[in-house]
């Protein structure tokens, strides 16, 4: 009969047994036929929808189920089933460490940002290369305040029209790759308004189009590599480090 | 309910959590269980293995790790009872992520580290129902 050996901590909920001898013909179906028996073990092991607490894990003669058929590995007469915490924390609040950026909100900006700087080059518009520096610089400072990724927050994603793609990222390097975008803009505007310079003025927002495109089409953001660069020298200010993929 | 250790594993933990700011340290406990008395014999520090950008406010210790302290425990008559990290600039006091995360019975051994410096050590335990950490008395024996 395959048994399942039972952690230190759990064992006051199996009335101090060690080893647990199960029927069940799966690892999950074990499981359940353990928590049944002994039904204060469940909240140990089970969250509030059923699911396996995502600290617990189940390993089978020493090879972790999740490499196997998870739920459905088949047991046979002299396995045995051993429970094991990863053990996790830390000072973060829920959430609250967790690193994540939506680059849908990102392309949403690059795409405003070259559709109006073009526009401003075609009908010869100055002040529309202003404005756009003015989106760039204060989204930059604030945040709450990025005119283009409020109207992807409050119009398009609302409306179903893009959908978001929130993934592991740092916002910091994305913020600071705007805030270099609007600084070359506040120059171009400066050289195409105050300094009567246009062929300067419109190579900087060219420049800004290029960048900007190069990050909407490839996905490579020149502003945020330029970061990396700056935190790999420590740089004070420079503090978020490329996040590695977990093995 | 308490948790009895020397200075000198106290100390040795105090020194890991240092060591491994800004980011969290962590470890296991071994030791002995005379019922509601935890005897802590040998530490294990181990790599946090969460992700660089996580590791300010976040550690991981695999199960394969946890699994190889078992056995070490077991080679040697002890017990995993329980495990150490630090809250690098944060009190030694449990998280409520913490909370999500934790068994009851195992003793979490919080360090906080201070600008770099250990600044005290609590140990913690998990009520049954998951609802809340009550504090351990950490006894120097």
């Amino acid at each position: 009969m395959p048994s399942i050996r039972i952690p230190t901590p759990l064992r006051p909920y199996t009335g101090g047994q060690s080893i647990v001898p199960v029927h069940s013909a799966t690892v999950g179906a074990a499981l359940n036929e353990l928590a049944e028996r002994y039904p204060q073990l469940r909240p140990h092991l089970f969250n509030e929808t059923g699911e396996l607490r995502s600290f617990v894990n189940i390993f089978v003669n020493n090879e972790d189920v999740r490499y196997l058929h998870q739920g459905e590995t088949p047991l046979r007469e002299e396995d045995t089933i051993r429970i094991v915490p990863s053990i996790a924390g830390g000072a973060g609040e829920t959430g609250g460490g967790e690193r994540k950026v939506d680059h849908m909100a990102l392309k949403v900006n690059q795409a405003f940002i070259i559709a109006l700087l073009m526009a401003a080059y075609i009908t010869n518009t100055p002040w529309l290369v202003a404005f756009v520096a003015a989106v760039m610089l204060i989204g930059t400072i604030w945040p709450q305040a990025a005119l283009f990724k409020a109207v992807y927050t409050y119009v398009l994603k609302p409306a179903g029209v893009l959908k978001p793609r929130v993934i592991p990222d740092n916002p910091e390097p994305h913020l600071f790759a705007q805030g270099l975008g609007g600084v070359f803009l506040a120059l171009s505007s400066l050289a195409l308004l105050g300094l009567n310079q246009p062929v300067v003025g419109w190579a900087l927002a060219w420049l800004v189009v290029g960048l900007a495109a190069l990050n909407l089409f490839v996905g490579f953001c020149a502003g945020c590599f330029i970061y990396y660069q700056l935190n790999r020298l420590h740089v004070p200010g420079f503090t978020a480090s490329p996040i590695e993929r977990r093995k | 309910m308490a948790l009895k250790l020397t200075a000198e594993l106290l100390n040795a933990i105090e020194r890991h959590a240092e060591a491994a700011y800004p980011h969290e340290g962590c470890g296991i406990l071994l030791g002995r269980v005379e019922g509601d008395t935890r005897t802590v014999t040998d530490i294990l520090p181990v790599e946090n293995q969460r992700e660089e950008a996580a590791r300010r406010n976040r550690y991981l210790i695999p199960p394969e790790v946890v699994a190889d302290g078992e056995e070490m425990a077991e080679q040697k008559g002890l017990e995993v009872i329980g495990f150490f990290h630090s809250h690098p600039d944060h009190p030694a006091r449990p998280s409520a992520f913490d909370r999500e995360h934790a068994w009851p019975w195992y003793s979490y051994v919080i360090t906080s580290v201070e600008q770099g410096r250990a600044s005290g050590s609590r140990a913690w335990r998990l009520l049954d129902d998951r609802s809340q950490f009550v504090e351990e008395e950490m006894a120097y024996a």
